[in-house]
């Protein structure tokens, strides 16, 4: 109220009576207001610093393996079995296919395409399953030819290693049935896909990791 | 009280100085700083180094990324005219 009778007071001034009224913009007609839209969203976030975090706990674990590594001139160390190459280069060939049908399917969902949607991410769960299957069924070999997790620091550090990176794979594996499930019922939409790319994101992640891992543990 | 806590200090310090085995830094040290070991263990440490910076240098990478791909996203779909426009422009103004 206060504020309005000193708002009369100052445009009635006899001074300001005369004079010219500011006109703001000119003849331009007004730009159109814009959304504040965030350009990520908070789930986004906290998923990009969840991959951080893991790759800080996946870096403790390469650094605990170049010590032993390093220090053995030796390895494997004598009387342990070797490990399976061949089977495991081919399985990280499917493992690297699933994060291009994952990232494919972002694509598909972008233009709005659900059906290629549910179709990729499917092949996408496929590929894990047969990744972790595979990788279960070497282990079972490993443990009967004698290496287990107390045998050496070499089952050790590969049960540790190898097996960290499986229940990370295991993870996203149930993330990524989840987030098919809700793709077949249709919550994923052109507009509206953060729940799958944040599921991609990871997924992403532990297939990049797999490479790496598989290099140095099984090949360096 | 100063005192005290610089005379403790003090004290401390100069009994990690007599007893200097068992107040190294690492445990796993007595091999010496040469050979398989201590390389081992140079080479693990130097990765661990460069991790933190690697992981913050890409987090830092992508959201920058993501920020540029959106906004030039938004620029190019909504057509909008630069924000400047929203400002007092004395010349169109009249004053």
């Amino acid at each position: 109220m206060a504020r309005d009778s000193t708002a009369r007071k100052l445009d009635e001034t006899p001074a300001l009576r005369g004079a010219k009224r500011p006109g703001f913009g000119g003849g331009r007609p007004p730009p159109p207001v814009r959304p504040n839209i965030p350009f990520a969203s908070n789930l986004w976030l906290a998923v990009l610093m969840l991959l951080g975090a893991e790759a800080m706990f996946f870096a403790g674990l390469i650094g605990a393996f170049l010590v032993f590594r390093i220090a053995n001139p030796v390895w494997p160390p004598p009387f342990q079995p070797r490990l399976p190459i061949e089977v495991t280069g081919v399985n990280t060939v499917i493992l690297l296919a699933s994060a291009i049908t994952i990232r494919l399917g972002l694509k598909a969902i972008q233009r709005g395409d659900r059906s290629r949607l549910v179709r990729l991410l499917s092949w996408t769960a496929a590929a894990g399953a047969v990744f972790l299957s595979i990788q279960g069924f070497e282990w079972f070999r490993l443990l009967h030819f004698g290496l287990t997790l107390s045998s050496s620091i070499y089952g050790g550090l590969f049960y540790t290693i190898i097996g960290c990176h499986a229940v990370h794979v295991f993870g996203a594996l149930i993330w990524l049935l989840v987030v098919w499930q809700r793709a077949r019922t249709g919550t994923y939409t052109r507009q509206n896909y953060v729940g799958l790319q944040t599921c991609s994101m990871y997924w992403v992640f532990v297939v990049a990791l797999w490479p790496l891992l598989y290099g140095l543990v099984y090949l360096y | 009280m100063t005192k005290k806590i610089i005379s403790l200090s003090l004290v401390f310090g100069l009994s990690m100085l007599v007893r200097s085995s068992a107040s190294w830094a690492c445990a796993v040290c007595w091999g010496g700083d040469t050979g398989p070991t201590a390389d081992a263990y140079n080479s693990s440490v130097l990765f661990l180094m460069t991790a933190p910076y690697a992981v913050m240098g890409s987090i830092a990478a992508w959201l920058f990324y993501t920020y540029r791909r959106s906004a030039a996203t938004r620029e190019k779909s909504e057509g909008v005219e630069p924000l400047v426009h929203l400002t007092w422009n004395p010349e169109e103004s009249g004053r």
